[in-house]
């Protein structure tokens, strides 16, 4: 029998069964422990469905809310201070010829290219030498390091695809200098500023390696909380977390989806 | 009345008023740190952790005791097969992804995980592959296993989980070179008689090099310099050199020490970072020469040595 | 007359060593329609800015009116600029952009919509008033951009080559736009081009600019008919120039006479001048391509001051209304003349003329002119 030629044609050609495949990759130790945060009992023994550890998260966790809590304080005032500084600097940079200037663009990608140990333990060494506590303030410094060169990065990517003949259009028409700023530079780069702001709460709220050195009593974050209980005694409560957490991550994606082609050219 | 600058004072004065607060933060948090880290290897350790005023290279002596550089040699292969791993992996998935009509999906289903803290997934893995995980309990459900394997606490674990957890690293970037090549030069490249795997050989790998690179940095950087994995994942065998600086740090409190590795980490950080800018800046080139040109010149000539040696 | 006075006075700006600018003096009258001309390069954008203040002169001033301008910022001073590559703010739409201005000044709601609306329908944009600036044309464009110049009613409208992106169709109605605008307002424009036609055809006056010096001042006709350098004249349309040395020199009416030596020519040519010469003096002269008259048969007239050649077509290039012909002399030098030759149907001198023909050009003295400043 003759077989049509173009049947053998495969409908789902070998890269794109790699990136189904991938991509199940990804998600299936995810969903492992999904599933199990709605296990009753301990283990990877499958008892009934419930919602205990969710209960056991809300209510009985207070050390957990409170890292938490830190964790959030030191997202957002890293993130808002990064976002500020690096979106400045970019436009510094891009614009204007200064002394310093070449300075100043090499050191703000260096910090992005080398490995968060490093980061951390520079640090580190840095805050003992000068005597400085460890505590909030320490991680606060060391996140804000860390994100200001992912503003800065996209934030002169957008500026790249300026047309600063604009800026000097906004003045000839008789704005000021801030006038200026606020009205044509601030909106015509607000998407890159955004999507750097958000990689930076992204960041922040992830970050164990750096925050380990730099952290001091009391200042535990998040992801310091989770390490102590992966390390010393698993309680499914994690689990739970897992899942919080991951729902989390979609919410943010999910509200900044315009973005996110900017976010993957730039990590 | 109001001094009135020229404009090359005042783009002096701009551009310092907008870029300098930044460069102060990094110079305070990171120039200074670095070059604290720097300095400290050249010294003396101090009994009680710190350093001693003394100039040494001590530390960088040490670095090549055997069990230091059994260290380094085993980091160096975990990071290469881990960081060949991810990229052999993402180069279908870039180009599957920049093919696809769902880019905004699966851009979403690669980030999601990418965004999840690591430590979670690097939980989520040690709650599948421990002794009491989800496969020995599965295994053993289904009558394959009488008793839990262990399969985490190696080096197999650390390169998978370390895949697993850099992975993103390597698509994200492909895809976005990916993206922007011109499809239309496969097409050509098969008019001219290259099969479909010769033509992304030959034509769409020179093209997206700068990616590929990319890739390999975003990925091999991180691998080098990891810690949580091997420590997590990782066996007694699987000490990678974050681990040792670390230790360094905080237990044995040899500071010079923990310092010469971070150089080394650092310089080794740097000229692949120097090697992915010199790439991008020669395919920057390249493509400004007709590239269209020499690719159909390449494949001509290809072709023609296929034809010849039958 | 609305507008200011313009005064540049020997303004220089260097970068680094390259002099972008060279001791540049030139005075703009009241509500003139003044155009910068020049090649590539010359410095015309960067005198155009130095007086929109987005850029500072080494040496020199400014003057609006008598009064220095040079320590204002763009924003403070009376001039508005049509940008050459427009500059439309890509956040806001036609009417934003319009309204630009006059938010910043805070102008009363009402006040500012009518303000807006009247013109946008100046440069006819009523239909586009909500697009984005990515959805218009590039002639939509520059319209935008000259409404949103003009709003701030200006004392000057600084332009920019705010046509050199566009076809020359487009070109060509826009030009003649820009003149109605241009009566309607009554203030000083100042325009930046390096096309020759389009700053001939509307302006009233022209300087013409090489390499950052101002070489001539003057109306259109006065530029085309006495360039005052050996590159005004190239520049400028196109010329026959040959040095030459002054033999000569008589008055005749209110202008000169003059019978220069041209070696190139083989010999003596004859030239009115409007100003005396030193006999002896080295100069250029000149005559335009349409000037000189080719026909088959040597010409007729036994003019007194009439020139005449011999020659062969060397290469003939047809261009629709108008040949140009390159026309290699019978003499020792075998110098290259150029000719245009109108193609007139009804009133055709003869056979056409073809390559490789003998053919006989001519001009009077009144046709060709003296170059003095030959910029050797
Ligand atoms: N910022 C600068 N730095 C160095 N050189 C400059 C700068 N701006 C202009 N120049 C140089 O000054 C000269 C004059 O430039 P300008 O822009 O005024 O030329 P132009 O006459 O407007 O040319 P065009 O018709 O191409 O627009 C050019 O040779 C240019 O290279
Ligand atoms: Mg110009």
């Amino acid at each position: 029998m003759i077989k049509h030629q173009y049947n053998k044609k495969s409908k789902i050609s070998f890269s794109s069964a790699m990136l189904y495949l991938t991509i199940i990759f990804l998600f299936v130790p995810l969903f492992v422990v999904v599933l199990f945060s709605f296990n009753d009992s301990k283990g990877m023994q499958w008892s009934h469905a419930s919602l205990f550890w969710y209960k056991k998260l809300i209510f009985e966790s207070p050390s957990l809310w409170s890292a938490f809590k830190n964790s959030l304080i030191i997202a957002f005032t890293s993130s808002i201070t990064a976002t500020f500084l690096g979106t400045l600097a970019a436009i510094g940079i891009k614009w204007y010829r200064f002394k310093g200037r070449n300075y100043i663009t090499t050191i703000s990608y260096l910090p992005m290219v080398l490995p968060e140990v490093i980061i951390g333990i520079s640090m580190l060494i840095f805050f003992s030498a000068v005597r400085v506590r460890l505590g909030m303030f320490t991680i606060f410094a060391a996140h804000t390091t860390f994100n200001l060169p992912f503003v800065f990065m996209m934030v002169s990517a957008r500026l790249d695809e300026f047309d600063y003949s604009t800026v000097e259009a906004a003045r000839d028409l008789g704005a000021n200098e801030s006038q200026t700023l606020r009205k044509v530079i601030i909106p015509t780069i607000i998407p890159g500023v955004l999507s750097g702001f958000l990689m930076c709460i992204t960041m922040s709220l992830e970050d164990f390696v750096i925050t380990f050195f730099v952290s001091g009593p009391g200042s535990g974050t998040l992801p310091l909380y989770v390490y102590s209980m992966i390390r010393y005694g698993v309680s499914p409560v994690i689990n739970a977390l897992t899942f919080v957490m991951i729902l989390g991550t979609m919410v943010i994606a999910f509200t900044f989806r315009r973005f996110l082609k900017t976010v993957a050219a730039s990590s | 009345m109001k001094k009135v600058l020229k404009p090359r004072e005042r783009e002096q004065l701009l551009g310092t008023t907008y870029a300098f607060p930044m460069g102060i933060w990094f110079t305070l948090f990171f120039t200074i740190p670095l070059s604290i880290i720097v300095l400290y290897s050249f010294l003396k350790r101090g009994l009680y952790g710190g350093v001693e005023w003394e100039f040494t290279l001590d530390a960088y002596r040490q670095m090549f005791n055997p069990s230091f550089a059994k260290v380094v040699i085993r980091t160096l292969w975990i990071s290469i097969v881990a960081t060949l791993g991810s990229i052999l992996i993402a180069i279908p998935c870039g180009y599957a992804m920049a093919k696809s009509k769902y880019q905004t999906i699966l851009l979403f289903l690669i980030i999601i995980p990418f965004w999840t803290n690591s430590l979670i997934r690097i939980y989520a893995w040690i709650s599948i592959l421990s002794t009491e995980g989800f496969i020995n309990t599965l295994l053993i459900k289904m009558g394959i296993l009488t008793e839990g394997v262990q399969l985490i606490y190696n080096n197999g674990a650390v390169v998978l989980v370390l895949i697993y957890m850099y992975l993103p690293f390597a698509i994200l970037p492909l895809f976005t070179t990916i993206d922007k090549f011109d499809f239309a030069l496969l097409d050509a490249a098969r008019d001219l008689g290259a099969t479909k795997l010769e033509a992304i050989v030959k034509v769409m790998f020179p093209n997206i090099k700068s990616g590929l690179s990319t890739a390999f940095i975003f990925t091999f950087i991180p691998i080098f310099g990891a810690y949580t994995v091997p420590l997590l994942v990782g066996g007694k065998d699987s000490t990678m050199i974050g681990n040792i600086i670390v230790d360094q740090v905080s237990k044995t409190r040899n500071w010079p020490l923990a310092s010469a590795f971070s150089m080394v980490l650092t310089l080794i950080s740097l000229v692949g970072v120097f090697w992915m800018l010199y790439n991008g800046k020669r395919e920057q080139q390249q493509t400004k020469k007709t590239t269209q040109q020499s690719l159909e010149l390449n494949i001509r000539r290809h072709h023609l040595r296929k034809v010849n040696s039958k | 007359m609305k507008g200011v006075e313009i005064a540049v006075e020997q303004v220089s700006r260097a970068y680094g060593t390259f002099k972008a600018l060279d001791d540049v003096s030139v005075t703009i009258h009241k509500g003139e329609f003044f155009s910068l001309l020049g090649p590539s390069g010359c410095g015309k954008t960067t005198l155009l800015r130095i007086i929109a203040g987005f850029d500072y002169p080494d040496t020199g001033t400014v003057e609006f009116d008598g009064k220095d301008i040079l320590p204002l910022p763009p924003d403070k001073r009376q001039s508005n600029t049509v940008f050459q590559t427009y500059a439309l703010f890509p956040h806001l739409t036609v009417y934003e952009n319009v309204a630009f201005p006059l938010r910043l000044r805070r102008v009363e709601k009402e006040e500012l919509d009518r303000k807006v609306r009247e013109y946008i329908r100046l440069v006819q944009l009523e239909e586009h008033i909500d697009k984005k600036p990515s959805m218009l044309s590039g002639g939509q464009k520059q319209r935008v951009a000259i409404a949103r110049a003009l709003i701030n009613e200006p004392s000057v409208l600084l332009l920019d080559e705010p046509l050199s992106a566009l076809d020359a169709k487009l070109r060509q109605n826009l030009l003649i736009e820009l003149d109605v605008i241009h009566d309607k307002v009554g203030i000083t424009f100042i325009y930046v081009t390096h096309d020759q036609s389009e700053a001939l055809s509307v302006s009233d006056r022209i300087a013409v600019m090489n390499k950052g010096k101002i070489l001539q001042i003057g109306t259109p006709y006065e530029i085309y008919e006495a360039p005052a350098t050996r590159f005004v004249a190239q520049f400028i349309g196109e010329s026959n120039i040959f040095p030459c040395k002054v033999l000569a020199c008589e008055p005749y009416g209110k202008e000169y006479m003059l019978t220069v030596d041209v070696p190139s020519l083989g010999g003596e040519v004859t030239v009115t001048d409007y100003d005396p010469s030193e006999i002896g003096a080295e100069v250029d002269f000149t005559v335009r391509p349409e000037k000189v008259r080719i026909t088959p048969n040597p010409p007729k007239t036994t003019h007194t001051y009439m020139n005449s050649y011999k020659g062969v077509v060397d290469e003939p290039v047809y261009s629709g209304f108008q040949s140009k012909f390159y026309i290699r002399l019978d003499n020792e030098a075998k110098p290259i003349i150029k000719v245009f030759k109108q193609h007139t149907a009804f009133l055709d001198e003869g056979p056409e003329i073809e390559w490789r023909d003998t053919v006989y050009v001519s001009w009077t003295a009144a046709d060709g002119y003296i170059v003095k400043e030959t910029d050797r």
